[in-house]
């Protein structure tokens, strides 16, 4: 028998057509990168909590604090949905969850103003989830400090002759926030971008491990058929690892591009980019699916073993819980994914404009991984390219 | 009833000798947890996120600026690692992702505000970076609307004015804000109190499947109907009770950690909140019960929906983002997992300490996630008879 002139291109095609006749893999390597990515940014869409139910009780009944809950009410982040005569109705409400915040105004409201001394308004807030609070408080801060100008202004300084000095009262300094990157504040110009990340080395995982356990299955515990195709290593190692690394960078491309231009989400990175980053992202995504893979026995495990991944990796990566405030000893695991890299790196890139050169250390760090699990794929391969000669020379 | 209990215990005794043989499933199920648990509580040990990297960029540099300055540098979430007069050097430090916020006080802002020609100062927070930004923001706010409030505080104190004067002026409206259940807004209570409990939701709901199919996988699922007495219900629960037993002390565990040792608030008691534990162990091995009977003997098909519907109830559940800002099919979608139940309960009972019946529906939820694949048990007895391991 002759030697096959490109084992890596019989490798590769078997592989490929392997993949497309399972659709246990199909599920994993196609529907789920196209559809996840689309239900996640369906499902943040909305970007942020707006017109959040609150209710007042207004113990003060004064044309001043009318006035503050209109005000409050006209907010894009508050609605006032109730009016409560006591607290003791208003936290009813509450517990019914007809509403998720109370505003407390005190009966001495408009004579603690008048007679000049401070007056506490209470803002009582549920906590089902974090924005709640912070959305109310953001909708209540900026109509008390608005009217506070207008007090100090109207009220307490000597008459002002003209409206620019009035303007000057109300702020002598100015200042101005700027939220870079993602102008409106939202959810899903934050949390997609390092999903997408993940979303991509969950469903390589997931789809390498099938194809590995039924491999398992199919020859009696060995990875790789007893043919002679299957005798050189690098050969294995690149051909199964170029299928899987081609079809990702599709999909990688497919949410970098069109999934975040359907939901625009922000996107400053050029093509050239993108790929120059996917590359060793896909590359250390694809050989550490490969080489954890060599571990599953069974098809089915794998969905045991990589499905828990995403979610502790996703506050890992650093994305979502600052990174600034993650124990050294997480951050060392962190480290030996691709996905912790990745999100870090490709949220500058997509998000803020980076350039390959600016995420340097992130490249180098994916580049390593990728040639570390190279290196170990390659020895699984090689032992088990030695089990599998043993295996023919007995039976 | 008698001989139904001993085929229940025989089984389950089978099932015990089987753990030993398949270690994956036994790290799964107990190292899994427990590795989260420790992970979790010890990533988010300081609760709130403290001394967050920020630069400060002072292009003026004058002892007015330089006070400013020091005051923030007092502020909990603030830590200007980064001080220089060069903007495009934060800036380049923000992209590298070194600093999450820059605070820029731009040159002749002294000068400026003394002559009352208001100056502006800026800050910029990545918003990529949703908390640390959101935390920043807040203290940046405060200090830019303290400066404008000193410069008229040293024009009252000129003019013989009392500090509760100068106060009941600055600041004539404070707004005093009582976050409920959780008053230092501590995030590892939000969050490790739900994302431990739901990665045990979903290691259970995966296993069910898993247990279930590899009779089929192995072909001895006609065996195990024979040992029940030809009864699907003997199968099922004998099947599965290790299981059940398995993750309630898990749970339990869990539970004790957060409530006992870590002393998360629990308004409702340890032991209430591991009641609603038990009964959520109970709801997902329904569920994923439900899944292996809407794929009958296809161990693989009722896995993969898991593992796709059970990573979306994170999303879907509204701890991070809320259900009710959400459109409108995602809030009707969010009922179909069991985690969602089980987050609104956790909040009425151990967060706020509410009564029950202001959640029952809920409750209702959790028991009928445990009843509903009683009703389809058919599916399954046909599947023991009838249908054989797919790949």
């Amino acid at each position: 028998m002759t030697r096959p002139k490109f084992p890596i291109l019989h490798v590769w095609m078997d592989e490929l057509s392997e993949l497309v006749k399972d659709e246990g893999i199909l599920i994993f390597v196609i529907l789920l990168p196209l559809a996840y990515p689309l239900l996640y940014a369906m499902i943040y869409n909305t970007e942020t909590q707006r017109e959040l139910p609150m209710c007042v009780v207004d113990e003060s009944m004064s044309q001043r604090s009318r006035e503050f809950v209109r005000r409050v009410d006209a907010t894009q982040e508050v609605r006032i949905a109730a009016h409560a005569t006591d607290m003791s109705q208003a936290q009813e409400l509450m517990r019914r969850r007809d509403v998720s915040a109370i505003l407390r105004i005190p009966a001495e409201f408009d004579s603690d103003i008048w007679n000049g001394r401070q007056t506490v308004v209470g803002l009582y807030s549920d906590l089902t989830s974090m924005l709640y609070y912070k959305v109310a408080y953001l909708g209540v801060i900026n109509v008390a400090q608005e009217t506070n100008r207008n007090i100090k202004v109207r009220e307490r300084m000597t008459p002002a002759s003209t409206a620019r000095e009035d303007d000057v009262a109300r702020w002598p300094i100015r200042f101005e926030e700027v939220k870079l990157y993602n102008p409106q504040g939202g959810f899903a110009a934050f949390l997609i971008p390092p999903v997408l990340m993940l979303i991509l080395q969950q469903a390589l995982c997931l789809g390498v491990g099938m194809s590995m356990g039924r491999a398992r299955e199919r020859f009696r515990g060995l990875v790789i058929p007893p043919t002679r195709h299957y005798k050189n290593t690098l050969a294995i190692v690149l051909g199964k690892g170029l299928v899987h690394f081609l079809i990702f960078m599709l999909m990688a491309l497919y949410m970098s591009v069109c999934v975040t231009r359907w939901f625009s989400l922000p996107q400053l990175a050029h093509f050239a980019t993108l790929v120059g980053f996917f590359v060793p992202y896909l590359l250390a995504c694809t050989y550490m699916a490969i080489f954890w893979s060599s571990f599953i026995y069974r098809r089915e495990d794998c969905i045991l073993l990589f499905v828990f991944m995403s979610i502790p990796l996703l506050f890992l990566s650093g994305v979502s819980w600052p990174g600034a405030s993650i124990p050294p000893l997480w951050k060392a695991v962190g480290a030996a994914f691709p996905s912790t890299w990745g999100a870090n790196a490709y949220v500058r890139i997509s998000g803020m404009g980076a350039t390959l050169g600016d995420v340097h250390s992130e490249l180098l760090a994916l580049w390593v991984l990728a040639g570390v699990y190279f290196l170990l794929s390659c020895l699984t391969y090689m032992h088990e390219i030695r089990k599998s000669v043993g295996r023919s020379v007995l039976s | 009833m008698l001989r139904a209990l001993t085929n229940i215990w025989h089984i389950t005794r089978r099932e015990l000798r089987g753990f030993g043989k398949r270690p994956i499933l036994l790290v799964i199920m107990v190292v899994a947890p427990l590795g989260f648990l420790w992970m979790f509580t010890s990533l988010m040990q300081a609760g709130l996120p403290t001394k967050l990297p920020a630069a400060l960029v002072d292009e003026d540099n004058t002892h007015v600026t330089r006070q400013l300055t020091r005051i923030l540098a007092t502020m909990e979430e603030t830590d200007f690692v980064l001080r220089t007069p060069s903007f495009t050097e934060a800036r380049q430090a923000m992209q590298r992702g070194e600093v999450y916020a820059i605070f820029r006080i731009p040159k002749g802002t002294t000068e400026a505000a003394l002559t009352q020609r208001q100056p502006v100062i800026s800050f910029y927070t990545n918003d990529t970076y949703y908390v640390a930004a959101s935390l920043l923001m807040k203290d940046m706010r405060k200090l830019s609307e303290m400066a404008g409030l000193a410069i008229t505080r040293a024009t009252m104190r000129a003019r013989g004015a009392t500090d509760d004067q100068i106060m009941g002026t600055l600041q004539p409206i404070v707004v005093e804000a009582h976050p409920l259940g959780n008053p230092h807004l501590n995030y590892s209570v939000v969050l490790s109190n739900l994302i431990v409990p739901g990665l045990l939701m979903l290691v259970i709901m995966l296993t069910t499947s898993y247990a279930l199919g590899m009779e089929w996988k192995r072909g001895r699922q006609l065996k195990l109907y024979t040992m029940a007495g030809r009864k699907t219900l003997v199968a099922v629960v004998g099947k599965l009770l290790p299981q059940t037993v398995l993750y309630t002390i898990i749970f339990w565990l869990i539970d004790l950690v957060f409530y006992s040792y870590l002393q998360f608030p629990c308004h409702c008691g340890v032991s209430r909140m591991m009641l609603w534990g038990f009964m959520a162990v109970l709801a997902s091995q329904g569920f994923g019960l439900l899944l292996y009977e809407a794929f009958p003997g296809q161990m693989r098909m009722a896995m993969s929906a898991c593992s796709l519907l059970g990573v979306m109830q994170f999303s879907l559940a509204g701890f991070s983002f809320p259900v009710s800002a959400m459109d409108e099919p995602f809030q009707w979608l969010s009922n179909i997992f069991p985690l969602h139940h089980y987050f609104l309960i956790y909040v009425n009972q151990a967060l706020n300490g509410y009564d029950v019946s202001y959640i029952w529906s809920s409750v209702v939820a959790l028991v009928a996630f445990f009843v509903a694949p009683l009703v389809f048990m058919f599916r399954l007895k046909d599947a023991f008879l009838n249908k054989e391991y797919e790949p």
